[in-house]
């Protein structure tokens, strides 16, 4: 039986995690909803966020979270023209299984262009506060994992304002719930799907960020990543960001927790269990996501 | 129509070229050599796919070899050595062809052996199955040397299983107030990486070391906060990482947020790296680490092969660097020890030779047991200050092994 000190530590790693795995799956489960997309190089763009964080760390000298004020418009505008140029012009009858193939060929192509441009080396960014931690009744809170958590927060708290309060925010939702009556109502969905994909990927540029933190990086990480990322929106009910928060959060948690009697190797396989339970049980996602009852 | 017709006679051209190309290759290696005929050593290399980083790494040690060795005039006194390499695309079928070919076709006089265990084994296969010697500079797992093999020898100081040795033997000879009482181990799971904490816990447990924490993590693993917090809250005298390299790194840093301060802290490869200290800055004090490469190592053909390889390359030698360097060190020992270079009795003869023998070579003298698994330990370093030196065993060290170590 493990020691009270070490589940409560456990729990509050489970968390932090749990925050980061959030901000790292929001934009898949934008992608999806907006257009039924699946983005397999979102994790790809997260490590190239990452990858601009410490080089920007590196080269000229200024604190990683800077980068974000060059790489979430860079991301914005790259998702922007990554829907209207390519995957916009897919045939909507096999949209989402073409998507598969042409973000796995971007994913390919932002692997070769980093290892190309900063070779295979694995990169950590070198931070003062780095291993800085303060204590929080008896469990011990790593600096540069609360960051991460809090980037988490904001980002995801103005995604949720933004989707609920704004009128860009309305007319996104319209299009993910039904896109003929949105144009029927007048909301031009081509334009509002762009931006809702550029959205996407400017929340992997602030998750890439707050991953380059705390991890080793290196070209082909991304693949590491996805697959976890992908149970996590599936789970939370494919589109719902909400759901997809609640279900990363539940999921880093487990995982934490199962590593103290089963080890990292069992504990890792938490995710796809829980995939393959939602998907015999419960299709549509544990929370929130009606829209995938369509499919 | 006109087109693929056209590229199949292209096809046929190119093909037709290097056949003959490869005729020629062929006669100027077979029978009747003079004293000046160069000595042609065949190799095939991953310089293409998983393995490529390494394989470029050792083709720079054979490159250097040949370079240093001709420009002091050869072996056999005169006789230039001639790289023939190949590239396997790190593919173990294509390493079987590659060999058949540079041994049966192309009538090499002496081979060498690729990177990493997984194209080592077929590769000594054909070896012995046409009785050439085989040094390779890469099959440190146990699965090299239980085959059976009579032609095979490893040109590094240790298995896995053997890295930590000096260490074990300094811990344990400790008095009993002063050693250390429990220890965790986190190892990933890979044969190699397994193999360098397991052997340092099978020879503390047998000393009476007990072992707290073991831990086996898959490669992908990226988070190891759990981990860290299972190996912190059982807070042992020291803590041992079978690590490859962002592993390592990212579970001391993991370690280090949970303020856990061991007396002592051992982890393979990553601490080597020269990225090491650019990813964790100053939080490295007193991490041990064994290596089976330095470039202060004080064995007396270190110092030419460091000088030179920094000429040649224009940069500093790496472990598989030296390793490429170290299996033609051993091969041109045998080779002038035997007095011959080429294929049929010769060959015997350096097999022979190394078995009974000793081999000085950039990363300290080497000798071999009957299935060719080199009879030495890694040297240990220990991060001092900003640099890392080698602590132990006694007559190769720079500083004195800190131990318990200071606070990271």
């Amino acid at each position: 039986m493990p020691s009270g000190a070490l589940l409560f530590q456990s729990i509050i790693l489970g968390l932090l995690l749990g925050g980061l795995y959030a901000l790292l799956a929001a934009g898949l489960t934008l992608y999806f909803g907006i257009m039924r997309v699946v983005m397999i190089a979102h994790s790809a763009f997260l490590i190239l966020a990452a990858y601009l964080a410490w080089w920007t760390h590196s080269r000229l000298g200024i604190d990683p979270l800077l980068s974000m004020v060059v790489t979430v418009p860079l991301f914005f505008g790259a998702g922007v023209l990554l829907q209207r140029g390519l995957l916009s012009r897919l045939r909507p009858a096999t949209l989402t299984m073409m998507s598969v193939l042409i973000t796995f060929a971007i994913a390919l192509c932002i692997e070769g262009l980093l290892g190309y441009a900063f070779s295979g080396t694995q990169r950590r960014i070198q931070l003062g506060y780095g291993t800085a931690s303060f204590d929080l009744f008896g469990a011990r809170v790593a600096v540069v994992k609360l960051i991460a958590f809090g980037l988490a927060t904001v980002s995801l708290a103005a995604l949720y304002l933004l989707m609920k309060r704004t009128q860009f925010g309305w007319a996104l939702r319209a299009t993910i719930q039904h896109r003929d009556a949105a144009r029927l109502v007048g909301i031009d969905t081509e334009r509002t799907a762009g931006f809702g994909f550029g959205l996407g990927l400017a929340t992997a540029a602030i998750g890439g960020t707050a991953l380059a933190l705390d991890t080793t990086i290196y070209p082909s990480l991304h693949w590491h990543w996805i697959g976890p990322l992908m149970a996590i929106i599936v789970v939370g009910g494919l589109g719902s960001v909400a759901g997809a928060a609640a279900a990363a959060l539940l999921l880093g948690l487990a995982q934490s927790l199962l590593q103290i009697p089963m080890g990292a190797t069992w504990a890792q396989t938490v995710f796809y269990v829980a995939l393959f339970a939602t998907l015999a049980v419960r299709p549509q996602g544990f929370f929130g996501g009606r829209l995938a009852q369509r499919f | 129509m006109r087109s693929p017709a056209r590229r199949t006679s292209w096809a046929l051209a190119l093909s037709a070229t290097l056949f003959l190309t490869a005729c020629g290759g062929g006669d100027e290696g077979g029978e009747g050599k003079s004293s000046d005929d160069p000595i042609v050593v065949g190799i095939s290399l991953p310089l293409t796919g998983d393995f490529s980083e390494p394989g470029k790494g050792v083709q720079e040690g054979y490159e250097a070899w040949a370079k240093i060795t001709n420009d002091k005039g050869g072996l056999l006194g005169g006789r230039k050595i001639e790289l023939k390499i190949l590239d396997d695309q790190s593919n173990a079928d294509r390493v079987v062809a590659d060999y058949e070919q540079l041994i049966g076709s192309d009538q090499v006089d002496l081979v060498v052996g690729p990177f990493s265990t997984r194209l080592v084994v077929p590769s000594a296969r054909v070896a012995q199955e046409y009785g050439m010697l085989f040094v390779e500079p890469a099959g440190a797992a146990a699965e090299v040397f239980n085959q059976g093999f009579k032609n095979l020898f490893y040109a590094a100081p240790a298995v896995a299983d053997d890295h930590y040795n000096h260490l074990a033997e300094y811990l344990l000879a400790l008095p009993a107030d002063k050693k250390p009482k429990t220890v965790a181990y986190a190892a990933m799971d890979d044969p190699f990486a397994q193999g360098t904490a397991y052997g340092l816990k099978k020879k503390l447990e047998a000393g009476g070391v007990k072992t707290v924490v073991n831990e086996v993590y898959p490669p992908n693993t990226t988070d190891f906060g759990s981990i860290a917090a299972k190996i912190a809250a059982a807070k042992p005298d020291m803590v041992v990482g079978g690590s490859q390299y962002q592993d390592g790194v990212n579970l001391i840093v993991a370690l280090q947020q949970l303020n856990y301060q061991p007396k002592l802290a051992a982890f393979s490869t990553a601490p080597t790296s020269p990225e090491f200290a650019k990813a964790i800055g100053n939080k490295t004090e007193g991490i041990l680490s064994p290596t089976g490469y330095s470039q202060d190592a004080p064995y007396p053909s270190n110092k030419e092969f460091v000088e030179k390889f920094t000429a040649q390359f224009g940069k500093a030698p790496e472990e598989d660097q030296a390793n490429g360097y170290t299996t033609g060190q051993v091969v041109a020992a045998a080779v002038e020890a035997a007095g011959c270079a080429e294929q049929g009795e010769c060959q015997q003869k350096l097999i022979d030779w190394l078995h009974g023998n000793k081999v000085e070579t950039v990363v300290g003298p080497l000798s071999w047991d009957a299935t060719g698994k080199p009879q030495g330990a890694h040297m240990i370093q220990q991060w001092v200050g900003n640099d890392i030196k080698i602590v132990l065993p006694a007559d190769a060290k720079e500083a004195e092994l800190i131990y318990p170590k200071p606070a990271w």
